[in-house]
């Protein structure tokens, strides 16, 4: 068995590795990842995944419905660490399939791979309390600046994290932008990772924090008729049903991580496309209390003032 | 219940626990129970946002999930509920507050071409709780129905008695309930709490609202509510509610760190936030006695 079908066993018990063979893998991946698009090439038959947000357990459920890689060709929307409590370990084994089986799984960046973000929201803290130091932090953000912006399958189906850019009308202009950096705040490869559809607009609007694009049906229907696409399928917004459809079937948003943040108690989806790009979704719960490495924390009765 | 309770504790409190998969315990006179539910489904997030008149509400809505606190012998209910605290956001109406990328993406946005929503998504609300009359109508109270009492809160010069509260008396039963919470998209947290103890001697709670827009400001808004179990037919019930807020600029201006990994823990920084408003009141019943 090679050190690399050993560490993917490793990370599937939830094991993290080693900070030197973090190092490494890292390198490994940056190899592979520096050569993909920014709309990068997917065949179909493939598996869409939205937002994991570190719930290992949960992703392991998900790799249990949707079959085990490279069996089954994965596309990832991103949004794999924060939040939940195994970020490392997630993030880990998903970096680790794809080197193993480059061809077999696609992962591309979500607004979470980000240096600012990880710090606020629980990756950074996870790196520190699991390592003693920043520096799988460091590799993990460095692996991000090289992952692509989005996908493409089979020339029909536009996959992104976030959404669409007042900056883009085509493909080609996606492909342009230099996207080996951390995420900016803004632009056009700020707005694919960050913006959101919004049914209360026709066409472009603007979130009442001052920044960030919410775009309408019209603006789905442009993009979706000038790049010659079927449809768009997207992240980014936890949806209860684990899916949802907007605009006339011209873009569905995807959600993995079931029971969000441990407390939401939502399902979460995966979307199958078969090789004639027939759609199935497949719903599922988080994995059962019992196959967790940790019992469920119950709130302790806290003398509070 | 979040944790197995000492059966000869509650017995000697003269309290037991609610039966039948309920969450909660009877004791001295009253019901106090927790009901914990998944967020809000589409459909329902739908008739929610009809039935409040938006067209926004936050990503999480516990809209089942509850705290009713319920004095049997008057009726009187005090309960704590996401869809009063969202009717209290949509009455008060704050202005939005601008991200620090505001300011960079004023230069980049073209007005005439874009819809601004101006919407509080911050879902600061002056929820404080609701409470209301509810008779049980058994067979005999149907013959000689008792006049329904009103209920109303008065400004008072009591206070919270915090030094009762640090006696470590046992907590018959803990419970903490989320609302409502929303990320702000990643820009912050709003979030919306409600934590309760009882004790032999007396029942708290704390609702906390609680916001942190990243690198711009923090609001907290705690009420906090108390109960000694002195006279069970007519109990004192005392609500103090203390608003905080502070901007990141002000913050630093102190000296105080302004990264927001600094700020998770509302509990711990509320000492570093300056009071806004602070008043105490006194539950009135009238009309019932």
């Amino acid at each position: 068995m090679s050190d690399l079908d050993r560490q993917i066993e490793q990370l599937k018990r939830c094991e993290p590795l080693k900070e030197s063979e973090v190092k490494a893998l890292c390198l490994k991946a940056m190899e592979i990842l520096v050569e993909e698009s920014n709309v990068q090439r997917v065949d179909a038959p493939v598996t869409i995944c939205g937002d994991i947000h570190g719930q290992f357990y949960d992703m392991k459920e998900l790799f249990r419905v949707g079959g085990d890689c490279p069996k089954t060709n994965y596309l990832f929307l991103g949004d794999f660490v924060d939040r939940g409590f195994y970020s490392v370990e997630t993030f880990l084994l998903l970096l680790a399939l794809k080197v193993r089986y480059p061809d077999r799984i696609t992962l591309i960046r979500g607004n979470h791979e980000s240096r600012q973000i990880t710090q606020v929201y629980g990756f950074y803290d996870e790196c520190l309390r699991k390592y003693g130091s920043a520096n799988v932090w460091r590799y993990c953000t460095d692996v991000f600046d090289y992952l692509s912006l989005s996908a493409l399958i089979e020339n029909k189906i536009f996959s992104v994290h976030g959404g669409l850019s007042p900056a883009i009308s085509t493909l080609d202009q996606i492909r342009t932008i230099d996207r080996k950096q951390e995420v900016p705040h803004d632009g056009a490869m700020c707005d694919l990772l960050w913006s959101d559809p919004e049914d209360i607009v026709e066409g472009w609007g603007l979130s009442p924090r001052g920044a960030g694009f919410l775009f309408g049906g019209s603006v789905v229907s442009s993009f979706n008729h000038a790049n010659n696409i079927d449809y768009i399928c997207r992240a980014h917004q936890l949806v209860m049903e684990g899916y949802k459809w907007m605009f006339n079937n011209q873009i569905v948003t995807v959600w993995s991580a079931p029971n969000y943040c441990y407390r939401c108690g939502n399902v979460a989806a995966i979307l199958e496309l078969d090789e004639n790009l027939e759609k199935q979704f497949r719903v599922f719960d988080a994995a059962p209390q019992e196959s967790r490495g940790t019992p469920a924390k119950k709130p302790a009765p806290d003398y509070f003032l | 219940m979040e944790e197995e309770v000492d059966e000869k504790e509650l017995k000697a409190a003269g309290a037991e626990l609610l039966d039948g998969g309920r969450s909660g315990l009877r004791i001295l006179g009253w019901e106090i129970e927790t009901r914990k539910r998944s967020i809000l489904n589409s459909s329902s997030l739908q008739l929610w946002e009809e039935r409040l008149g938006t067209t926004h509400l936050p990503e999480m809505v516990f809209g089942e999930s509850c705290l009713v606190l319920r004095h049997l012998e008057s009726g009187a209910v005090i309960h704590f509920n996401a869809f009063d605290a969202l009717s209290g956001w949509k009455q008060e109406a704050l202005p939005p507050v601008e991200v620090p990328a505001a300011a960079k993406w004023k230069f980049r946005s073209k007005p005439n071409k874009e819809v601004i929503l101006d919407y509080d998504y911050t879902f600061t609300t002056r929820y404080m709780g609701s409470e209301k009359i509810e008779l049980n109508t058994t067979l005999e109270e149907r013959i000689s129905p008792k006049s329904a009492g009103e209920l109303s809160w008065k400004d008072c010069e009591e206070r919270i008695d915090l030094a009762a509260l640090a006696v470590r008396e046992p907590i018959l039963f803990y419970d903490e309930i989320v609302l409502y919470e929303d990320e702000l998209a990643d820009n912050g947290v709003s979030l919306l709490t409600v934590k309760v103890r009882v004790m032999p001697s007396c029942w708290f709670l704390l609702l906390r609202f609680w916001l942190r827009v990243d690198g711009v400001l923090i609001r907290l808004r705690d009420t906090r509510m108390y109960c000694r179990f002195e006279d069970i037919s007519r109990p004192t019930i005392l609500r103090e509610s203390c608003w905080r807020e502070a901007t990141f600029q002000a913050l630093s201006a102190l000296g105080h760190p302004i990264d927001s990994a600094s700020y998770s823990d509302p509990s711990i920084i509320s000492q570093r936030l300056p009071v806004i408003t602070h008043k105490t009141q006194k539950l009135v019943m009238s009309g019932n006695s």
